[in-house]
């Protein structure tokens, strides 16, 4: 028996022409489509530009974008996101996937700048938009490197703690999933110090304001929220999806840059954090997906031109998270890059972006093309300065 | 140098009624940087129109000139000669003056940050600019570089004229290039030297920058003193002989 949950009316097709009217006069581009919703998002929308509605855009990223399109979506006050064929192929499969079999876990690869992250957050986006509770790691990198404080965990002798990255992660999981927080019931009950513990039945959000709060256990109440929403992901009586999208997943396993007190290396398995997100990946339990993402810029020890899966994870990496379902993800179609470049030159909406008098030629189009190798990340660099 | 340059003047003289008899000898080791060209080579052209004129629309001249280079060597394009069309010589100037031990990578990326950085302030004030002032605000980088090193340009400088045992400043009309070359300076120091310590280059610029266009900031202010200077020193405008 399938589980049937209520599928959020989105409305698609009605609302826009009502929403197209306001604000701008144009509804006419080739390469902005009025269609914001993802669901409603086909073929017919690939290499368009949709808008994240901005009530939407702090709630359902607060972590998690690339820094150099958060510099972007500041300047030019809106979020727009491409529509492209790994998100809309991921998006499809999300839609026809049958949640009552263990999760499916779907991992994005390309080389260095292709879209990954973008893709990654337009399908959290989608998720978000269907009521799925969406648990987004931003970078998995982040928390195998650069941490100043690493303490010994109380849960379990050998692991140690980062309380840092844990509670600034769960201050910014309050912000993605309030609305989920009051109404999940916690199903066990956890002690944190003699005085201190949190009973069986009490809501998410108290364990979650607790990790905030108590810097120290932070590590071990992530590892608790993980936990319970494991379990409870699949449940019949007021059962929701959970989206674990994991961004740069390859971290989890190989070497971290960490010392202990004897300068000795750290393997990933003895961080707390580490430990229990690769339970989340295993596919042991039931209603929802898996979505993560390669990623070699942030990545420990891995040459620059390393891309496929197969390199990145490593075989330990592999070994755990096959089977998946591989999503390559390429640089710019044609299609692609001139819906790009119009974006960029785009005056009606007074971007102002692409300045330079000769990048607005032919001549300076083709040599954007040669200098880019249509690679999006780098034709948003050269962009920025002409 | 003044000697060299006249050594070379002949030289080039000489090459000119001996070109019949030179030889296109290269040795088998050519050393590239630093070199002196033996005069039969010739100057590459790195503009791409001149190669799209088709065979019919040439000039006597210009066919004479391709027949030449079919003949004769050219001498090697150095490293900042392009034939991009965002190709800007006194961006490159600029950038050449920046660089430091010869690292040129780094010099030409803090410029490409400075002219971003200036570009999204400017962006960011349009946007919150009301209706009747959005149509004054640059937005172009490079035209805002550029205004902005006209603005610091001198008209007129100072020479140290020694006159009867002593030493005077006297005004002296400047050339093009040493204008340019003094605006160029006045900013790389300015920005090097009289700013907080922890601010990352790019920025210092990019805040000196955008001063300079709307002819406020130090910069100016240096240009303005010395044309002070220029006009108290006045009287002594005869020692000057050229």
């Amino acid at each position: 028996p399938s589980l049937t949950l209520p599928n959020i009316p989105s409305g698609c097709g009605q609302q826009q022409e009502a929403i197209g009217m306001e604000t701008r006069p144009e509804t006419f581009s080739i390469f902005r489509t009025q269609e914001n919703d993802p669901a409603c998002q086909s073929e017919q929308h690939l290499g368009q530009y949709y808008t994240v509605p901005p009530s939407h855009f702090h709630t359902v990223f607060p972590h998690g974008l690339p820094p150099r399109y958060q510099q972007q979506v500041k300047t030019f006050n809106e979020g727009c996101v491409m529509v492209r064929q790994p998100a809309l192929e991921l998006i499809s499969h999300l839609k026809r996937a049958d949640y009552s079999k263990p999760t499916l876990r779907y991992l994005l690869y390309g080389v260095k700048g292709s879209g990954k992250t973008m893709s990654l957050c337009h399908t959290v986006h989608y998720c978000s938009t269907q009521g799925w509770l969406v648990l987004h790691i931003p970078d998995a990198h982040l928390w195998v490197k650069n941490c100043k404080e690493l303490l010994p965990s109380s849960y379990h002798a050998s692991r140690f703690d980062q309380p840092i990255q844990a509670s600034n992660w769960l201050r910014n999981f309050r912000t993605t999933n309030e609305h989920f927080l009051s109404k999940i019931k916690l199903r066990q009950r956890y002690v944190w110090t003699k005085r201190e513990s949190t009973e069986e039945g009490r809501p998410l959000g108290e364990l979650v304001d607790m990790g905030v709060s108590r810097v120290k256990s932070s590590s071990d109440v992530v590892g608790a929220v993980l936990k319970e929403l494991r379990l409870q992901a699949g449940g019949t009586e007021g059962g929701f999806r959970l989206a674990v999208a994991v961004d740069g997943v390859n971290g989890l396993w190989g070497r971290t840059t960490l010392k202990k007190e004897d300068k000795s290396p750290v393997a990933p398995e003895e961080l707390t954090l580490v430990h229990n997100l690769r339970k989340m990946i295993n596919n042991d339990w039931c209603g929802g997906a898996v979505i993560a993402t390669l990623s070699q810029t942030g990545s420990l020890y891995a040459p620059s031109s390393a891309y496929l899966p197969q390199e990145l994870l490593g075989e330990e990496g592999f070994d755990s998270m096959d089977p998946f379902v591989p999503v390559p993800v390429s640089l710019y179609s044609e299609k692609e890059f001139e819906s790009c470049y119009l974006y960029y030159l785009d005056h009606i909406h007074f971007h102002h972006w692409l300045q330079h008098p000769h990048s607005q030629t032919e001549e300076g189009k083709k040599e954007l093309i040669f200098l880019s190798n249509r690679n999006p990340s780098v034709l948003e660099r050269l962009c920025a300065f002409l | 140098m003044a000697s060299t340059s006249g050594l070379r003047t002949t030289l080039s003289k000489m090459a000119a009624s001996l070109t019949g008899l030179l030889k296109p000898w290269t040795p088998r080791v050519l050393l590239v940087r630093w070199s002196r060209y033996n005069p039969y080579y010739l100057e590459p052209e790195p503009r791409k129109e001149v190669y799209h004129i088709p065979e019919t629309e040439l000039t006597p001249e210009q066919k004479e000139e391709r027949e030449l280079k079919s003949v004769r060597p050219i001498k090697a394009a150095t490293n900042s000669v392009t034939s991009s069309v965002f190709n800007d010589p006194v961006l490159s100037k600029f950038v050449n003056m920046m660089m430091k031990d010869g690292d040129k990578i780094i010099a030409k990326g803090i410029i490409t940050q400075t002219l971003e950085n200036m570009k999204r302030k400017q962006v960011e004030k349009y946007h919150k600019a009301p209706e009747g002032k959005k149509a004054e605000i640059e937005c172009n980088p490079y035209a805002i570089f550029h205004q902005a090193l006209e603005n610091c340009k001198p008209v007129i400088g100072l020479a140290s004229i020694q006159k009867g045992g002593k030493f005077y400043q006297v005004p002296i009309p400047l050339t093009d290039n040493r204008r340019r070359f003094l605006a160029m300076k006045w900013m790389i120091t300015e920005c090097r030297d009289n700013k907080h310590r922890r601010t990352l280059m790019y920025e210092k610029l990019s805040q000196e920058l955008l001063a300079a266009f709307s002819k406020e900031g130090n910069v100016v202010k240096r240009k303005h003193e010395l044309h002070k200077m220029a006009e108290s020193n006045r009287a002594y405008a005869h020692y000057r002989w050229w």
